[in-house]
């Protein structure tokens, strides 16, 4: 409880501080729209010149597109600050405040940003799922919704975990941007069919860095049938527990690694 | 003249030397993001209605492979500065009072950093992965036959090119952050930067998969110097006389971004808040 009070004071915090910077969040707005609108014209453009990829249509591909972008969205709100420590904030010493406090240092970090970007990114997947299914056919169940919700919401916990994990290589590298940055676009490649991917690709994305396992299984679900939902929930499930837990564990065996620049 | 620059570009290179194994792991894990991008093509011609057979858009699905990892080589090499976030540093943390004190040229010194790391990135990763690309490509026949002494003034081209796409990256690097001036984060614009580079330079795909008169105008930009037309020139995809076009584009570009990153760095210094030191 007094940690919930805790984030929201200092969301509120990071939200003053954000406003002083009320042009770049603006800029930072457009630019998420745009970036978002670049992927999808990439694709529109390559679609445009085949049939159908992999057997799946142009609306069907824009569907997991739009799917795609929800546990990004999510991870994205929450998490941003794990950036910056992966690229400057060990390098420049700068994480010596949050080790003097008597609160845990990664609860620090996720307290320090709230990104409200994220919110941006949530809704043009969500009107990009409304458009796309739209000019789908296919039989809802109530399984299929409850598979895409619960990937959706546990995919930002697996995003996020690996995230962590990622950042938390910084205590011993003092920069893991690149790492968590590449790590991190392995989630562009979920955003199309596994069918498009030979098998170890598949079984990559669905055991070891699990994007296909929470983006695309969900999808084929709704679309295919493919799954049992119900099973797939639990999976989805324990995978970001799993990951969590591991997340938290690496952090804390990183951050005693932390050394102050001397400056 | 330019001697006083000297400790920069030995800056950049020591810099970029001293992080040499986070570089490793980067260039180890993105063998991995490039076979799922080789992967999605593959899928794409094999959906095709000319099936593997098929040229969508002048590409065959051998010279696009060819073309995703050598752009990914590519912009490893060349992109490899952090221009605009040192200026956005430098403006929050108000440090950039030493700079504007001290007798060297701002843009100069960040000029003379990212050649330095460009070097160093070329010589220690650009030369083995180019030629085992290269070398790999050429023997699986994804690359033309090459006829030797074409082969040498396309590679000394390409070598021109990627000089040209370091430096227009760090000019528009630079520009963004002198905007930084104005917005006093660089976040917002950092993004912005970066996806229109990686859209607009062919980083995402071929600009030739663009409809026609977004094509057309976009190969009039800056960005494709920056990625599709060197790569371009190294396949030998472009002739000679395409090469000599493209690398005229380049260089009228760079002085016009350099004329205007002036100009705005000279206004823009105006506005300087420095917030505390």
């Amino acid at each position: 409880m007094r940690y919930v009070h805790l984030y929201f004071t200092c969301i509120k915090r990071s939200m003053i501080s954000r406003l002083e910077y009320k042009k770049d969040t603006m800029i930072a707005l457009f630019s998420f729209f745009f970036s978002n609108l670049c992927s999808l014209a990439a694709l529109y453009f390559i679609l445009q010149s085949i049939p159908a990829l992999a057997g799946y249509s142009l609306p069907e591909v824009g569907f997991f597109y739009g799917f795609s972008m929800l546990p990004i969205a999510l991870d994205h709100l929450f998490s941003d600050e794990f950036w910056l420590v992966a690229y400057r904030r060990v390098k420049d010493g700068d994480m010596d405040m949050h080790f003097l406090r008597p609160v845990p240092v990664i609860f620090q970090v996720f307290a320090e940003t709230f990104q409200p970007e994220g919110f941006g990114e949530l809704i043009l997947g969500v009107a990009l799922i409304a458009v796309c299914a739209s000019s789908l056919t296919v039989k809802v169940t109530l399984g299929a919704i409850a598979v895409l919700c619960i990937g959706a919401v546990f995919g930002a916990v697996i995003i996020t975990s690996l995230k962590v994990s990622m950042a938390a290589l910084a205590f011993i590298f003092k920069r893991s941007g690149p790492l968590l940055q590449i790590i991190y676009n392995f989630s562009n490649y979920a955003k199309y069919p596994l069918a498009i991917y030979p098998a170890f690709i598949r079984a990559m994305l669905i055991f070891l860095l699990p994007f296909g396992l929470f983006i695309s299984l969900p999808v084929d679900t709704l679309l295919y049938g493919t799954h049992d939902p119900w099973l797939l929930c639990l999976a989805i499930i324990i995978c970001a527990a799993v990951f969590f837990a591991l997340a938290v564990r690496i952090w804390t065996l990183c951050e005693r690694r932390y050394e102050s620049t001397g400056s | 003249m330019l001697k006083k620059y000297k400790p920069f570009l030995r800056a950049g290179a020591i810099d970029t030397m001293a992080y040499r194994f986070n570089i490793l792991i980067w260039a180890v894990i993105t063998v991995c993001q490039v076979a799922c991008l080789v992967f999605l093509w593959l899928a794409v011609y094999r959906s095709s209605a000319g099936g593997m057979d098929a040229e969508i858009h002048g590409f065959t699905y051998r010279e696009m492979i060819a073309y995703v990892v050598l752009t990914t080589i590519f912009n490893f090499v060349t992109f490899n500065n952090d221009t605009l976030w040192n200026i956005n540093t430098d403006i929050k943390k108000g440090t950039i009072g030493n700079y504007l004190i001290k007798p060297i040229s701002y843009r100069g010194k960040f000029a003379a950093t990212s050649f330095g790391s460009l070097l160093t990135m070329t010589l220690m990763f650009g030369v083995p992965l180019y030629t085992a690309a290269l070398v790999t490509l050429g023997c699986l026949g994804f690359l033309p036959d090459l006829t030797f002494p074409a082969f040498f003034a396309h590679l000394a081209l390409f070598l021109l090119a990627g000089l040209c796409a370091s430096l227009l990256n760090d000019t528009i690097a630079y520009i963004f952050g002198v905007l930084c001036f104005y917005t006093s984060s660089g976040w917002g614009l950092n993004s912005l930067k970066e996806t229109l580079v990686a859209f607009l330079s062919g980083t995402l795909l071929p600009l030739a998969f663009f409809p026609a008169g977004l094509r057309e105008a976009v190969s009039w930009m800056p960005f494709a110097g920056m990625s599709q037309n060197p790569v371009l020139i190294l396949m030998m995809k472009y002739d000679l006389a395409q090469s000599l076009r493209c690398l005229a584009l380049s260089a009228a570009w760079i002085v016009l971004l350099e004329l205007f990153a002036k100009l705005l760095f000279t206004r823009a210094v105006r506005k300087v808040t420095v917030q505390g030191g």
